[in-house]
C-alpha cells in the first residue's frame, strides 16, 4: 500500500528531483538546452508553420529539428498530437536521466505521472474538425478520442512506462506547470515513490493561434528582436513557444537507496489567484505565493540565491512582479540575482515554468546564473542578470509563474547539501 | 493532527432538472432524462441521443455581465457553485480569501465553443489556414481550460489555490480529491470543488461514434442507457455540472454549518494498459478503493453503497464489477451498486462530481438511487445493481468510483453521520 | 474503379496511414494469423481501418469486423462481405 498509515516509522520523505528531460526551442535534450540557456542563446523567430503565415501573430519559439521518430515509437506520431510527442520524448529523457527503466517496473504503483496542460492537442483537433466539417462525421478517426483532450500526455506516458501510481492532470494557465510539480512532490510526501511530472505544449497550429489572439498580453510584433522584452520600456507582450520539460520527482530515500543522484529538493510551493489579466493585483497575489512557498520550505528570504522570474513582458505585469519580489523578499529583493531565460525562447504556457525549474537546477549544478537574452535596459529595481551568465554558487532558487487566467505560483528548489545529511 | 474535510454545500445542474431537489426527484423516482439530441442537428451521426439539460442561465440568477462570455459548461458550473455556496451558508465576504480555494474538473472544457467558432473561421472545414477575422475575441477563454476555475474563483472572490483538473472521465472525482488534499494539507480551509462539461457537440459525438463507445438506440432514447444490463450497447452522452463546498471540519463546526458528510478518503491510479481499454480484472480500480478504505481505516464490510462508474459499455461494466468484488470480497454481493448514468447519461468529466453529489443526497435521504432500465442480467455482472426502483437503506459509508480514458481509476469515500471516521 | 477485394498490400497501407504501424505487406501475408496486437495495431486502429473501408466502399461492414483478431480473419470477413454485396 502506498498510503501514509502503512509507513508509520518513516518521517515524511522529501521530494527530490532525480531526472530532467527537455524539449525546447533552444535545445532538444537537457544538455543542449543548458548550453543554450547558459550562453543566452536567442532563438525567437518568425513562425514557419503551415497555414499560419497570414496571422497577426508573427513571432514564437518553435521547436525545430525535433526528430520525433528517434525518440518515440512511430505509431504515436499518427495516434497523438505534437504536445504529447514533446511530453513523451521529454519524459523518456527524464527517466533515462534518473536511471529509471520504462517497461514493466518492479513496483508499478510506486511511480505516478502528472502533467500540466494548457492548450491540449490543438493541431490534431483541428485536423479532425476539418474532416468532420469538410467531409462528414464518418471521417473523424478513432484517435481523436484520445489525442485532443488534456489528459492525453499523462495517459500515454503512464502506459508507455507501465506506471500505475497516482496519475493526474492540472489543466491550467502557465502557473499550472509549478502546481503540477508541487502536486507530484505532495504525492511523494504521501508515499508514492516517484512521479514523472511536467508540462509540454504545442500551441502553434493555425486555429490554436487564432484562439490565442484574444489574449491582450500576446505580442504581435513583427521583429523577433522586439517581440518579447520584459522589464524594459519596450515591453510589448510575450511571444508564445512550444515544448517543455518533464522531471522525475522522487522520494529522497528511495533515490538514495537505488544510488540515484539527488539533484535538488522541491522544498516549497504556494499558489494564489488574483483574477485574469488583473496584473496590478498579481503583485499582492505573487508576494503571497512567495511567502507561502518560503514558509513551506522553511527558508528565509535572504537564503534565496536566484529568482527565475515570470517576466510576462507587459509593463503593468512586470511592475507587479518586481513589486512582489520586493514585498516578499524585503531588502534582499533588490540584491538577489533575477533571471528570465525564457526571453530567449518564448513562453511555452504550462511548459514554461517547468523549463525554468530545469534551468534552476542546472544553474545550481553548474554554479552559473544564466542571463536574460535580448533584455538590456531595465526600468525596475531588480538585479536582472543580462548579457552573459554570472558565476555564482546558488543553493536555493525561487521560480515564479503567473497565468493569463489569473493564477500566481512560487516554487522553491534547493540544491542538496551533502554536508548537512 | 489530521484535518478532517466536511461537505457543507452542494449544487447541481443535471439533465432532467437544475438544483439538488429536482436532481434527487429524478434519481429517486428512477426516471431517465435521455432523449433525441436537440442542441444541434445530429443527422448523419451513429449515436443521435443524449441527456441534455434544459437550462436557462438567466432564470437561475446568473449575472448577465459575468456570464456573457462564459461557455455553456462554465455557466453550468457557475449556477451549481452558486447553489452550493448558498446551501453551505457561507458568507464569502466574511472568509479570508487566501484560504478559499477552487478545484474544478472538466474533460473537454470549451470544445463546444471552439468547434462553433472553428466552423466560421474555416469556412465550414474548407481551410487549414483559418481566417482570424471572423473569430470571437473572447475565444481564448474557450481555448484555455483554466477559464473554468478562474471564472468561479472570481464569482466568489477566492484567492487561494485555484486549479482546473482534466483527467478525462475521472475529472470530477479527481477535482474533489485534489480539493480534499488541499484542505487536509492545510493549504486552504474552504474549497469550491466539482466539475462541468457540455460535450454534446458534433465533434465530441463524432469522436465517440468513431470508436463505437456510445449507444445507437436512437429509436428508444429513454431506455438507451442500460448499465450492467445484458442488452446494453454503449453509453449515452450527457452534460451538466456539480459543485460541492468542502470545508475543514472544525471550521464548519465553528460557524455552525450543516455537515452533510465527510470525505473519508480518495485515491487514483493509472492502469498503464490502454488509453481506452480496460482489463477484466479491475486491479487498479480495486487498488484505488482499497486505498480509500485504508485512509479511513474502514473494513470493506462497512461499505453500504457503491456508486458505480457504470457507463454501460460491456468492458466497463465487467471491469468494475470485478474491481468491486476484489475490494469488498463476499460483501460485494450484499452491497447495492447502482449507476445514475442510466438516468442522467455520461457527462464525461462532470459526471464524477454529479455522482458524488448523488452520494451526498443518498446519505441525506438514506436512499440508494436505482439503475434505471436494468432488466436482463449479464452473467458476468452478478452484483446487486438496484434495478429500476430506489431503495431505502441505512447508509453510513458510500463509495463512488470512476474510470477514464488515459487509464485513470479513481475512488472517493464519503462518510455520513454514524459512519466511522478517523 | 473500386475492386471488391482488399489485399494485404492495402491492409498494410491502411495500418500505416491510420495507425502509424509499419508492416511489410509480404510479412503481413506470411504472418496473417498473428494477432493484430502483436503486429502493433490496437483496437482503435482496427476501428479506424473499418471506418476507412466503409467510407471507401460506401457501405457498412459487419460489427464483427472490428473484433477480428488477425489479418486473415479480418480480410476473409471483409472480402466475403464486399463480394456478397457486389
Amino acid at each position: 500500500m502506498t498510503t501514509r498509515q502503512t509507513r508509520p516509522t518513516r518521517r515524511t520523505p522529501r521530494a527530490a528531483i532525480t531526472g530532467i528531460g527537455v524539449i525546447a526551442p533552444n535545445g532538444l535534450r537537457t544538455d543542449a538546452y543548458w548550453k543554450a540557456v547558459g550562453e543566452g542563446l536567442f532563438v525567437l523567430d518568425g513562425i514557419t508553420r503551415d497555414g499560419c503565415g497570414h496571422l497577426p501573430l508573427r513571432v514564437a519559439g518553435e521547436v525545430r529539428g525535433f526528430d520525433a521518430a528517434g525518440l518515440i515509437e512511430e505509431r504515436f506520431l499518427v495516434q497523438t498530437d505534437p504536445f504529447s510527442h514533446f511530453a513523451m520524448a521529454a519524459a523518456a529523457l527524464a527517466l533515462e536521466d534518473a536511471g529509471i527503466a520504462r517497461g514493466e517496473p518492479a513496483e508499478p504503483y510506486d511511480i505516478g505521472v502528472v502533467t500540466a496542460a494548457g492548450s491540449g492537442g490543438g493541431e490534431f483537433g483541428q485536423r479532425e474538425l476539418q474532416k468532420l466539417w469538410g467531409q462528414g462525421s464518418r471521417y473523424v478517426g478513432p484517435y481523436q478520442s484520445i489525442a485532443w483532450f488534456y489528459a492525453a500526455s499523462t495517459g500515454q506516458i503512464s502506459i508507455r512506462g507501465g506506471f500505475k501510481g497516482p496519475c493526474g492532470v492540472v489543466a491550467s494557465d502557465e502557473a499550472g506547470g509549478l502546481d503540477a510539480v508541487a502536486h507530484a512532490a505532495r504525492a511523494v510526501r504521501r508515499g508514492t515513490g516517484a512521479v514523472v511530472v511536467g508540462g509540454a505544449e504545442a500551441p502553434l497550429a493555425p486555429y490554436s493561434m487564432v484562439c490565442q489572439l484574444g489574449y491582450a498580453e500576446l505580442s504581435t510584433a513583427e521583429d523577433p528582436a522586439r517581440a518579447y522584452r520584459p522589464f524594459t520600456e519596450a515591453a510589448c507582450g510575450f511571444a508564445p513557444a512550444e515544448g517543455g520539460a518533464m522531471l522525475v520527482v522522487e522520494d529522497e530515500n528511495r533515490a538514495r537507496e537505488r544510488g540515484a543522484t539527488v539533484r535538488a529538493i522541491v522544498a516549497g510551493h504556494a499558489a494564489t489567484f488574483t483574477g485574469a489579466s488583473r496584473w496590478e493585483r498579481s503583485r499582492e497575489g505573487l508576494a503571497h505565493a512567495i511567502r507561502g512557498a518560503l514558509d513551506e520550505a522553511g527558508c528565509a528570504p535572504e537564503e534565496i540565491d536566484v529568482v527565475f522570474a515570470d517576466a510576462l513582458g507587459v509593463p503593468e505585469a512586470d511592475r507587479a512582479e518586481a513589486g512582489a519580489i520586493a514585498d516578499a523578499l524585503g531588502a534582499h529583493g533588490a540584491k538577489v540575482p533575477v533571471t528570465a531565460p525564457k526571453t530567449g525562447i518564448g513562453r511555452a504556457y504550462c511548459g514554461a515554468p517547468v523549463l525554468d525549474i530545469a534551468a534552476a537546477v542546472l544553474a545550481m549544478e553548474h554554479r552559473l546564473i544564466p542571463p536574460t537574452p535580448n533584455v538590456f535596459d531595465i526600468c525596475h529595481d531588480l538585479d536582472l542578470v543580462m548579457s552573459r551568465a554570472r558565476p555564482a554558487e546558488p543553493r536555493t532558487a525561487l521560480v515564479l509563474s503567473r497565468g493569463l487566467m489569473g493564477s500566481n505560483a512560487a516554487l522553491v528548489v534547493r540544491r542538496e547539501d551533502d554536508s548537512a545529511r | 493532527m489530521t484535518r478532517r474535510v466536511a461537505v457543507t454545500g452542494i449544487g447541481v445542474v443535471a439533465p432532467g432538472g437544475t438544483g439538488a431537489t429536482a436532481f434527487w426527484d429524478l434519481l429517486s423516482g428512477g426516471r431517465t432524462a435521455t432523449r433525441g439530441i436537440t442542441l444541434f442537428d445530429p443527422a448523419g451521426l451513429r449515436s443521435r441521443i443524449a441527456a441534455e439539460c434544459d437550462f436557462d442561465p438567466f432564470a437561475h440568477g446568473l449575472d448577465p455581465e459575468l456570464s456573457q462570455h462564459a461557455d455553456r459548461y462554465i455557466q453550468f458550473a457557475m449556477v451549481a457553485a452558486a447553489e452550493a455556496v448558498g446551501d453551505s451558508g457561507l458568507d464569502s465576504g466574511a472568509q479570508d480569501p487566501w484560504r478559499v480555494a477552487v478545484s474544478l474538473g472538466s474533460a473537454v472544457g470549451g470544445t463546444t465553443r471552439l468547434e462553433h467558432d472553428y466552423v466560421k473561421v474555416s469556412e465550414g472545414g474548407r481551410r487549414w489556414d483559418v481566417d482570424h477575422r471572423g473569430a470571437d475575441p473572447q475565444l481564448h477563454r474557450a481555448f484555455s481550460p483554466s477559464t473554468l476555475a478562474s471564472v468561479v474563483a472570481e464569482q466568489f472572490g477566492a484567492q487561494g489555490p485555484v486549479q482546473t483538473v482534466s483527467t478525462g472521465c475521472t475529472s470530477g472525482i479527481d477535482a474533489v480529491g485534489y480539493a480534499f488534499h488541499t484542505i487536509e494539507e492545510g493549504r486552504a480551509d474552504i474549497c469550491i470543488a466539482g466539475a462541468a462539461d457540455s460535450p454534446i457537440s458534433p465533434i465530441t459525438m463524432a469522436c465517440f461514434d468513431a470508436i463505437k463507445a456510445t449507444s445507437d438506440n436512437n429509436d428508444d432514447p429513454e431506455h438507451a442507457s442500460r448499465p450492467f444490463d445484458a442488452r446494453r450497447n454503449g453509453f449515452v452522452m450527457g452534460e451538466g455540472a456539480a459543485v460541492l463546498v468542502l470545508e475543514e471540519y472544525e471550521h464548519a463546526r465553528a460557524r455552525g454549518a450543516h455537515v452533510y458528510c465527510e470525505i473519508g478518503g480518495y485515491a487514483t491510479f493509472g492502469n498503464a494498459y490502454h488509453m481506452t481499454g480496460l482489463t477484466c480484472e479491475g486491479l487498479e480500480m480495486a487498488r484505488a478503493i482499497d486505498s480509500t478504505l485504508d485512509q479511513a481505516r474502514l473494513d470493506p464490510t462497512m461499505i453500504d453503497y457503491v456508486n458505480a462508474h457504470g457507463s454501460g459499455t460491456k468492458q466497463n461494466d465487467r471491469h468494475e464489477t470485478a474491481a468491486v468484488k476484489r475490494s469488498l470480497g463476499a460483501h460485494a454481493y450484499d452491497t447495492p451498486m447502482s449507476s445514475i448514468k442510466s438516468m442522467v447519461g455520461h457527462s464525461l468529466g462532470a459526471i464524477g462530481a454529479i455522482e458524488i453529489v448523488a452520494c451526498v443526497l443518498a446519505l441525506k435521504h438514506q436512499v440508494v438511487p436505482p439503475t434505471a432500465n436494468y432488466e436482463t442480467p449479464d452473467p458476468e455482472c452478478d452484483l446487486d445493481y438496484v434495478p429500476r426502483t430506489a431503495r431505502e437503506r441505512r447508509l453510513r459509508n458510500v463509495l463512488s468510483v470512476g474510470s477514464g480514458f488515459g487509464g485513470f481509476q479513481s475512488a472517493v469515500l464519503l462518510t455520513g453521520p454514524g459512519g466511522r471516521t478517523r | 474503379m473500386l475492386t471488391t477485394q482488399v489485399t494485404y498490400d492495402e491492409l498494410a497501407a491502411l495500418m500505416k496511414r491510420g495507425a502509424g504501424v509499419t508492416v511489410d505487406p509480404g510479412e503481413l501475408e506470411r504472418a496473417s494469423d498473428t494477432p493484430f496486437g502483436i503486429l502493433g495495431l490496437d483496437s482503435l486502429g482496427l476501428l479506424g481501418i473499418v471506418g476507412e473501408l466503409e467510407n471507401q466502399y460506401g457501405r457498412s461492414l459487419p460489427p464483427d469486423s472490428e473484433r477480428c483478431r488477425t489479418p486473415q480473419e479480418f480480410l476473409d470477413l471483409v472480402n466475403s462481405t464486399l463480394k456478397a454485396g457486389a
